[in-house]
Order: C-alpha cells, then sequence, then structure tokens
C-alpha cells in the first residue's frame, strides 16, 4: 500500500484553457456566420450569446458547434410552453470550456405535433433532459430511444407541465376536501371550526 | 442430462437440481436511500457480486416545484428554491434571486454580495461535511458521520444566528440579502473557521489517511478524463478528473472575480480523488471566508423593490449559473411580464451526476462499492426530482 496520499490533489492556479485560445463573443458570432451560416446570434450580456434557430437545422448546428467550434458542454436543454402561440419553445445551453462562453440556441416548434429531433448522439447529457422534458411537456425527441417515464412513473394524465394543465383544477376534481370534525377534537376545544372561527359548528 | 451435484462415485444425489441458465439476479437498493441523501432508488442487475446494468429511480420526492412555481409570485419562490437541495439550499436561493434580478436589471448592493459569497461558502463547507461524513458511512467508517455531522452543526449554529434558521435560510432574496450581519458575527464566524482548520488535522489523521479508506476507494469508481467531459460531469467530479474547471473563476458571479482562490484538481479521478478534492475545496473555503470578512464594505444590504404582491417583473429570460458543492447550477428562468414567473427550469448538478453518470459508473462496479460511487459523486436526489 502506498502512503497516505493527501498530494495527490494538486492545486492550481488558474484553470488550463481547455482547447486553444479564447475567443470573443464577437469573434465567436463571426465564426458561427462564416462558418455555420447561422446569423441570429447576439449578444445579450457578457458571456451569454443567445438566437434562434430553426428546429431541423438543430441537429446539424449542435453537431457543428461541437466538431467545428469545439464546445463541448451541454448545460441543459429547457421547455417553455407558449400555449397562446400554440408553440413550444426549447432552449438548449451550451457552454464553451474554451471561451467561457454560454451559446442558447433557442428553437419554436409546433405545440400540436410536438415533435423534435434528439442530438442524443452528439451530447449523451441530453438523453435525460430530453426525457424530462418528454415526460413532463409531451415532445417527443425522434431518435432518443430512452423516453420512458421517470419521475411520474403511475402518472396517466395529461403532461403536467404544460400549462393547459392546472394543478389547483385538477385537485379540485381528485381530491376531496375534508373537514375535519372528530369526537375527541369536540371534547376538547368544542369542535375545529366552533374554535378557530368562531362560528358555529358545521356539520362535515 | 447432466446431474449438477455428483458423488465422488458419480451417483447424481440431488436429482431434480439444474444449472441456472441466468446467472443475472435483480436487487434494489433503497429508495431508503444507501447513504444519507435522500430518497432515491438503485435497480441493479448483478451476476455474483458484479453490477451488469444498473437503474436509477427518482420521484420519490417529487413535488412539482417548478409547475407550482409557475402559481407563486416572485418572493413566495424564495421558500420553495431553498427545499430543491437540501445539504446545500443557498445556491438555489441565490441562483433564482440572481435570476430574477437579471431579468429585471437590479443592481444588489456590493455589501449583500460579500454577503452571499460568505453565506454560499458556509453553505459549501456545511455540504461537503456532510459528504465527508456520508462517506466514511457507506465503507463503515462511521466515527466520520459523527464527527462531521456535529461540526456541520457549528455552521448551522452560524446560519440560524444570521438567517434565524439552521437549513433552509430563505435568506437571499431578490435585490440583496434579508437582513444585515448581526453584531460581532464576523468574529464568531472566524472562530468557527479555525475550529474547522484544527478538525481537518484531525480528519486527515481519522479518515482521509485511514488504510480502510485508502483501500476501499484508491481506484474505485474511476472516471477518466474523456468520459467525464462526454457524461456532461461538472463541479469537483470533473475537477478529480484533472479538469480545473469552476463556475467561479470562468463565469464568476457576485465579488468571486475579486477574490483569490485556487481549484483543487486531482488526476486518478477514483472515488479518493474525488473526496481529496472536496477537502481541498474545504481549505479554500475557509480562505475564501477570511477575505470576505477582512473586505466586507459598508453599506445597505437590499436593494428595496416593490410591493411583492404587485410586483411585476418585466418580460425577459436569463439562464444562470452558480458553483454549488455539487458541481454546475443553473436556473433558467422565463417571465412575461406578470407578477409570477411564467417558467422556471431548474438544473441541478445531479440531474447529470445521479442519473446519466451514476448509471454508466456502475456497470461493471462491485455490489459493495455501489453507495461509495453514488456518494463520491455527490448526487444529492431532490435536484434531480424537483
Amino acid at each position: 500500500m502506498n502512503k497516505p496520499t493527501l498530494d495527490r490533489a494538486n492545486v492550481l492556479a488558474r484553470p488550463p484553457a481547455a482547447v486553444g485560445k479564447p475567443r470573443s463573443a464577437a469573434d465567436l458570432l463571426s465564426a458561427m456566420a462564416d462558418e455555420l451560416g447561422i446569423k441570429t446570434f447576439f449578444q445579450k450580456a457578457p458571456r451569454r450569446i443567445e438566437g434562434t434557430v430553426a428546429p431541423e437545422l438543430l441537429h446539424s448546428f449542435a453537431a457543428n458547434l461541437r466538431n467545428r467550434l469545439g464546445v463541448e458542454h451541454l448545460s441543459a436543454i429547457s421547455c417553455v410552453d407558449w400555449i397562446d402561440q400554440g408553440q413550444f419553445e426549447l432552449v438548449y445551453h451550451f457552454w464553451s470550456y474554451r471561451d467561457s462562453t454560454l451559446m442558447s440556441a433557442k428553437v419554436r416548434i409546433d405545440r400540436a405535433t410536438a415533435q423534435m429531433d434528439t442530438i442524443t448522439d452528439l451530447w449523451q447529457p441530453a438523453s435525460f433532459f430530453e426525457r424530462d422534458i418528454h415526460e413532463m411537456f409531451g415532445v417527443y425527441f425522434r431518435g432518443n430511444g430512452d423516453l420512458e417515464k421517470y419521475i411520474l412513473s403511475d402518472w396517466n394524465g395529461p403532461p403536467p407541465m404544460r400549462k393547459d394543465f392546472v394543478s389547483r383544477d385538477f385537485a379540485h376534481e381528485h381530491f376531496q376536501f375534508k373537514t375535519y370534525d372528530v369526537p375527541w377534537d369536540e371534547r376538547i376545544q368544542g369542535g375545529y371550526y366552533g374554535s378557530r372561527n368562531g362560528e358555529e359548528k358545521k356539520n362535515g | 442430462m447432466d446431474s449438477l451435484i455428483t458423488a465422488n462415485d458419480g451417483r447424481d444425489i440431488m436429482p431434480g437440481a439444474r444449472a441456472l441458465e441466468n446467472r443475472e439476479y435483480n436487487l434494489f437498493i433503497g429508495p431508503n436511500h444507501p447513504g444519507i441523501e435522500g430518497n432515491f432508488a438503485l435497480k441493479l442487475t448483478l451476476e455474483g457480486d458484479t453490477i451488469v446494468k444498473a437503474k436509477t429511480e427518482a420521484g420519490f420526492l417529487h413535488r412539482g416545484f417548478e409547475k407550482l412555481m409557475e402559481e407563486r409570485l416572485f418572493m413566495q419562490n424564495i421558500a420553495i428554491v431553498a427545499r430543491i437541495c437540501v445539504p446545500d439550499p443557498d445556491p438555489n436561493e441565490e441562483n433564482y434571486a440572481r435570476a430574477v434580478e437579471a431579468i429585471a436589471g437590479i443592481e444588489v448592493p456590493r455589501r449583500a454580495q460579500f454577503i452571499r459569497v460568505l453565506v454560499l461558502e458556509l453553505s459549501r463547507m456545511a455540504s461537503h461535511l456532510f459528504t465527508f461524513g456520508g462517506h466514511g458511512g457507506t465503507i463503515g467508517l462511521y466515527t466520520m458521520p459523527n464527527w462531521t455531522v456535529s461540526d456541520r452543526d457549528r455552521i448551522l449554529d452560524l446560519f440560524e444566528e444570521l438567517t434565524g434558521a439552521r437549513v433552509y435560510h430563505l435568506y437571499n432574496i431578490p435585490g440583496g440579502v434579508r437582513r444585515d450581519l448581526p453584531q460581532g458575527f464576523e468574529n464568531r464566524v472566524k472562530e468557527v473557521l479555525f475550529f474547522i482548520e484544527d478538525r481537518l488535522k484531525e480528519y486527515d489523521e481519522l479518515f482521509f489517511n485511514n488504510r480502510v479508506l485508502l483501500e476501499r476507494s484508491v481506484g474505485v469508481g474511476v472516471l477518466p478524463q474523456d468520459r467525464a467531459l462526454e457524461w456532461g460531469a461538472t463541479g469537483a467530479n470533473l475537477r478529480a478528473a484533472g479538469f480545473a474547471y469552476d463556475v467561479r473563476k470562468d463565469d464568476p458571479y457576485e465579488v468571486y472575480g475579486e477574490l483569490e482562490f485556487e481549484i483543487p484538481t486531482a488526476t486518478d479521478s477514483d472515488c479518493y480523488s474525488r473526496l481529496i478534492v472536496r477537502r481541498r475545496e474545504l481549505e479554500q473555503s475557509i480562505r475564501i471566508i477570511r477575505q470576505i470578512l477582512d473586505k466586507m464594505p459598508p453599506g445597505p444590504v437590499w436593494n428595496k423593490q416593490p410591493n411583492p404582491l404587485k410586483w411585476r417583473v418585466p418580460a425577459g429570460d436569463a439562464y444562470v449559473r452558480t458553483e454549488s458543492s455539487k458541481g454546475e447550477y443553473a436556473y433558467y428562468m422565463v417571465s412575461d411580464g406578470g407578477v409570477r414567473p411564467y417558467r422556471v427550469h431548474v438544473r441541478g448538478a445531479s440531474v447529470t451526476h445521479g442519473v446519466h453518470i451514476l448509471e454508466n459508473m456502475l456497470r461493471g462496479a462491485r455490489i459493495e462499492d455501489a453507495s461509495q460511487i453514488m456518494f463520491s459523486l455527490d448526487a444529492c436526489p431532490p435536484e434531480v426530482d424537483r
């Protein structure tokens, strides 16, 4: 057995740049426009650029982002239900380790058909995000082999994160609101309603 | 048919016995957790002692927070978000508050930014202490949980004094923090820092240099750097693979850009490396807090916001990121100009660590290492459930 190895953790003053020199947001935007032909992106804040991508182009965009621009990290995929416009908005958040910049690609898909190509072949972490969105919003990701239910395994209703699923209505339909009138309560403090609200006791 | 069990003279002494065609069997671990971190089940398929396939199963804590947040006012949600990660709640509050601030264009007073960093680092320390204890528990070193959880209580005492609550602080609100530091609080923080610094030496003797830990965790649960990047590891799990990346350095928020600290890394990327990276981070947290206490400027701690009942946050969206003790933590918030957020998406660090990476890493591991591997990834089930 080797000696205790606290020194196995070495301390770096500064992370090594992932690969190559960091590019500025302007460089990235021009690289996107030149190499990928995407001109919808703009700088929103320091270290944040975002833009819209057509749904059918997203997969090739993501592939190019990885292969040509060297973006390595898929931070998250978010889904927003814009029910008034009849659309789902999928927001793909890519983080470039090299440039320290977040690139958010917004994709609008039709709410009625709710289908999208998977990017699991490019980014493995996408599998869970897509599975989660499929479960909660009902968006089907073509090519993702693992879209089975995860959290809502006993759930047969509509996808609950959709805006037209109102949890309050669901609760009113499926659960009865009870008044807690029990004999011992009455003996001790004159009944739940009598003691709390100063009203006459209601017969529950 | 060949007999399965024969005597020396060739007699079949158990005529009915057949060799099992399928040697695999299923084993369920949980949902009352293999460690201490929350309700999370593992469905393992084993052959002998070796895990062939692992499936995670969550949902035991599912409280529908993301949906609930759409029903509540911006200020009310502070009480919800802290509950998304139990051992390390402050990154949630701070992240949520910062998302609202980014959309509404709110300035945070400088003193409030310092206090937020103080709270975040204290929370990180508390969470790491919890993890050390839990990791010790998974391999039978039960003194460690007793020590670290009781030492963590000193940090919770500080939180109680500062915020009125020990676990869920509800302290970082949009525009700043809820109230200023109590009188003499800095000194009490320093006392706790000295105490924990002293205890670290004892932890080393008891735990980090313990032969049992070394035998059990060195070379176990290896996650090579290329795999870590491919599978989307962040935080200490990525740093233990030799990739020095930290949101606090690369996407600095609050006043982290002005503070001096280092990013501990390790190269072996096994359970021990991940543990030791967290131990080194504890030292860095102490260093950060000392700088914060020295540099803390005077001034207000809250930029007053409108009546929370009628507060309309302008339409827009923001993606804000934090380095929590578990890894990269992010909130994507969309506002449509109403009094409630239109959508809040919580990207917990454990979403990748606890599901995809854990399932992949458990494949080929041994059954007795399963809970240790889960713990070394520091996966926090409530972040997966939300």
